[in-house]
């Protein structure tokens, strides 16, 4: 009962948060130079008159606030409004986002179920040869630039035809069976993967060997040793359920994540996800759609939060205890 | 200890090796740097399809060889794909080129000489009046749902599409002459008759157009113009398309690709009468950028690609021994030019132009001294790779109104200074100054981002510094630019690009009448009108008006040369150069005819895949099949 008036407390206070982000997102990409009828302007054979209708079209006759407040009153109503080129905001979202989600979930799922038993692993063998070594490789996943990795990965692709150069499925992807769907995508998917994986396994496996040494450090696991306790059950039940919690939180974040964290790989590697749609959108000043974007973004983060504070407080006993 | 020095070492080596390896794979050898390499001079002997009536059918024949059936072309679109697939509403060119696919015109252009070329009609007869022409259409077309293809289509896509003002209204605008529409009439079920209420040259080629359906696009219509902007979009389901050109659309996935598959119903045939297109699929991959363009060719999956002018020396060294060719499609209709404002207006008051800066450019003189101080071959050999032609007329290069007479010109640096000594500019340590003492100096804009653009124009200063002058080279954001050149006017030069037509210089009009709305050189509101207008200016809207009006090629050229004649003399933009466009092609393909006026795949249906198991390219492909 007292964690469901925790969520209510929290969604409510989102509420004044959400308004602010979209007031000030809306006046940035409105007050840019850019305008969405450049191009169109700048084209010889179309008449002003259209110029004109356009411009009545997308609004843009209108005052700020009264645009600000047509696009607030039909987000309530839960309509995303058209984008620029009269295409409905959610449909053109609802294409991309499941392959975006594939993506992301992939990645985090890997790093994930790799990444934390590395760190135990290297936290335990503290200061051996493993453990020195493991340190090399996350250094270099840390430091090579994702856009830069996918790009030599690219060229790796081109040179030995082992991997499609990009895209998410081959162009008779149709006609295949259904295994034949499931390899196609997954061979499409193992560069990005790769990239994605090696860069935030890298942060995630660090972040794991850190809290675990801290742990390791503390008083209660000296003396569980000191009581006797078998190595397994100091490091799994004492040391790993402590060193665990800093992770959730981190897991918030990497919920944010899932629909925009992979933008710049999705970019070179020419995924269909909805990294590309939105920087279109940006470059075009495509309003309705790069709002719903960034107001996406900004209920992921919310809720990414919401949810490793309550998987906090289902897992420690000492944040219950505060509540 | 001299274990670990030894181990260091041979790391070292092997490093080298590895880096030794990489650099000189990248590297170009210098020898195979040609300098405008392809020339298909030879003459294209391109024969351009025939009516033939068999069984009561009038088929179009084509004239070409006889190939094989079957196979796909994988071809690319830089950006996000098609936004619609309604060829009434497309306001960009991928969303065209997409719609140009799958409907036919009336007529469509010969891409050798740029005259009409019968498609839907099997001929149109241009009256003694210059305003009446009548169509006959085909007996026996088909849409692709079997459906007849009828003179209801067209007047339906005339009346009640164009006229009516649905969708895209630039066909409509540009057609509205003396504020008059054409009338479109159905004669019988295959004739129609169109009159226009002056003679107006234009308007035959405005017969491309594509002709909708009538019984698929009529609900649409009824619904108004709201969802007719939304008919046809990208979320249509493929297969309840109704199209009548030689492929329709078999699957579009956002962001990865436009699949289109033969038109069974398609009324041309080959010489043995079997029916075209060769092709049983076009694949357009949807790529964001060039970059990934040039390695998605590079491996294999796409067939067709134009090169950037750096590419081209590469492709060309690596052509003879893989499996493309490259073809030279002619200069890029596009132009390229550096613009001085003209402006002497004020609004509230205030010079849109500082009033010093006005009196240069508003002189000739400085304006003859800019033109020949700019080294254009310079550029051509920097910027474009040596692919591309210096320019020096309005018109392109492959224009059919390109006037000859005006003579190309090198950098004369002497000649420039002798211009501006004339008109009372003078040197003093090496900087320029007015006849009234001041300073010589103004900003050059150009779009941020477009490397070619911000090369020429650190060229042009460069150029513009040994007269003595300071030029402030400003490349700034797009629309930043595009306002300041057709809002607020706060400029002083500028290097920027459009689009043309090599067919049609009346789209130029926007640009060049006095009340234009892209007279950029000297642009004035719409409630200045024909304010202030200069003599030559008053000689281009001359031009402009008559030659639309003359339907005779001859008679039209005469307007459309004294007009270049014009620009060449008075210098309101001095244009800078034309790229070549050179593409890349497998050659499993056959029947390829390149043009300068259609490009390479005009004749799509006639196009196909030799099949010859020595084709260098049998053994490479995909895994995943």
């Amino acid at each position: 009962m007292e964690i469901i008036k925790y969520i209510i407390k929290r969604i409510i206070q989102t509420i004044p948060l959400l308004i602010l982000v979209s007031l000030i997102s809306f006046f940035i990409i409105r007050l840019s130079p850019v305008d969405p009828l450049a191009e169109l302007k700048l084209n010889p054979s179309v008449s002003p008159e259209t110029v004109e209708k356009e411009r009545s079209r997308l609004g843009l006759d209108k005052p700020i606030i009264v645009q600000y407040g047509k696009w607030a009153f039909s987000f309530i109503k839960g309509d995303l409004g058209v984008t620029s080129t009269g295409e409905r905001v959610s449909q053109k979202l609802k294409e991309r986002i499941p392959n975006t989600l594939l993506l992301t979930s992939l990645v985090i799922f890997l790093t994930w179920i790799v990444g934390i038993p590395l760190g135990i692993l290297s936290a335990v063998k503290w200061k051996t040869s493993f453990d020195r070594i493991l340190t090399i490789l996350t250094s270099i996943g840390m430091a090579i630039p994702s856009f830069f990795f996918a790009v030599l990965l690219l060229l790796f692709a081109v040179k030995t035809g082992w991997f499609p150069i990009g895209g998410l499925t081959s162009p008779n992807y149709q006609e295949l069976s259904f295994w034949g769907k499931f390899f196609d995508m997954l061979h499409h998917l193992v560069l990005p993967v790769t990239v994605l994986f090696t860069i935030s396994l890298a942060g995630l496996q660090r972040q794991m060997r850190g809290n675990m040494l801290d742990v390791l450090d503390s008083d209660y696991i000296k003396f569980a040793r000191a009581k006797g306790l078998g190595e397994n059950v100091v490091i799994f039940k004492h040391a790993l359920r402590n060193a665990l919690n800093p992770m959730i939180t981190l897991l918030g974040f990497e919920f944010a994540g899932l629909l925009s964290g992979a933008a710049l790989t999705e970019y070179v590697f020419q995924y269909p996800g909805l990294g590309r749609l939105i920087l279109e959108a940006v470059m075009k000043s495509d309003i309705n759609l790069v709002m719903a974007s960034l107001m996406m973004g900004a209920v992921m983060l919310i809720l990414g939060n919401l949810i490793a504070d309550i998987l906090l407080i289902i897992t420690d006993p000492r944040i219950r205890g505060a509540q | 200890m001299i274990r670990q020095v030894i181990r260091g070492i041979f790391w070292v080596i092997l490093l080298i090796i590895v880096l030794k390896g990489c650099l000189r794979a990248d590297l170009p050898s210098v020898d195979n740097q040609v300098k405008n390499p392809i020339n298909n001079s030879k003459e294209i002997s391109y024969e351009i399809p025939i009516n033939k009536t068999i069984n009561g059918i009038d088929y179009l024949q084509s004239q070409s060889d006889i190939g094989n059936f079957g196979g796909e072309f994988v071809m690319s679109t830089i950006g996000e794909g098609p936004k619609t697939f309604n060829p009434f509403n497309s306001k960009d060119n991928t969303s065209s080129q997409m719609a140009g696919i799958m409907y036919d015109g009336l007529l469509a252009t010969n891409p050798l000489n740029g005259q009409p070329m019968p498609k839907l009609a099997k001929f149109i007869q241009s009256m003694p009046d210059k305003t009446t022409y009548i169509v006959k259409l085909r007996n026996g077309l088909k849409w692709s749902d079997g459906k007849p293809i009828t003179a209801d289509d067209v007047v339906f896509t005339w009346n009640d599409i164009i006229f009516a003002g649905m969708g895209d209204t630039s066909t409509r605008d540009s057609l509205v002459i003396e504020g008059k529409l054409p009338i479109v009439e159905k004669i019988d079920n295959h004739t129609i008759k169109f009159v226009t209420p002056k003679p107006y040259a234009p308007f035959l080629m405005m017969l491309s157009t594509p002709i909708a359906p009538k019984h698929y696009f009529l609900p649409a219509v009824k619904k108004g113009n709201e969802f007719f902007d939304s008919f046809l979009s990208t979320n249509t389901k493929p297969e309840n398309i109704v199209t009548s050109g030689a492929f329709k659309l078999k699957e579009y996935v956002p962001a990865q690709r436009v699949v289109f598959e033969k038109n069974p119903n398609y009324y041309e045939i080959n010489k043995k009468g079997e029916k075209l297109p060769y092709l049983d699929k076009i694949i357009y991959m949807i790529v964001g950028d060039i970059n990934n363009q040039v390695l998605k060719f590079e491996g294999k999956e796409i067939d067709y690609i134009s090169l950037q002018g750096s590419k081209v020396a590469r492709y060309k060294s690596l052509e003879p021994h893989s499996d493309f060719k490259l073809y030279n499609l002619g200069p890029d209709s596009g132009t390229m030019y550096m613009s001085v404002n003209l402006n002497n207006r004020k609004k509230d008051g205030k010079f849109y132009v500082d009033p010093i800066k006005q009196k240069w450019f508003q002189d000739l003189n400085f304006r003859k001294a800019i033109d020949s101080a700019i080294d254009r071959k310079n550029m051509v050999l920097n910027i474009a790779n040596g692919i591309g032609e210096p320019l020096y007329t309005p018109e392109s290069l492959n224009s059919i109104f390109l006037n000859k007479n005006l003579k190309p010109y090198n950098k004369d640096i002497k000649k420039s200074k002798e211009y501006l000594k004339s008109s009372g500019f003078y040197l003093k340590d090496g900087k320029l100054y007015d006849k009234n003492g001041n300073r010589v100096e103004f900003n050059l804009y150009t779009n941020a981002g477009n490397t070619e653009r911000e090369a020429i124009g650190v060229m042009v200063k460069q150029d513009l510094e040994d007269l003595g002058m300071k030029v402030n080279f400003k490349p700034i954001e797009f629309n930043s630019l595009v306002n300041k050149l057709v809002s607020t006017f706060d400029w002083d030069m500028v290097i920027m690009g459009l689009t043309g037509s090599p067919l049609e210089p009346n789209g130029g009009k926007n640009v060049w009448l006095s009340d234009g709305r892209l007279h950029m050189f000297n642009m004035r509101t719409p409630k200045e009108g024909k304010i202030g207008i200069l003599p030559w200016e008053k000689e281009l809207d001359e031009m402009f008006t008559k030659g639309a009006l003359e339907t005779k090629f001859e008679n039209r050229k005469k307007y459309y040369d004294k007009y270049q004649e014009i620009v060449y003399n008075q210098k309101p933009m001095i244009y800078i150069y034309s790229p070549t466009i050179i593409v890349a092609i497998r050659d499993k393909f056959k029947n390829i005819f390149p043009t300068s006026l259609g490009g390479l795949t005009h004749n799509i249906e006639e196009i196909y895949i030799q099949k010859d198991t020595e084709t260098k390219n049998t053994k490479v492909q995909k895994e995943w099949k």
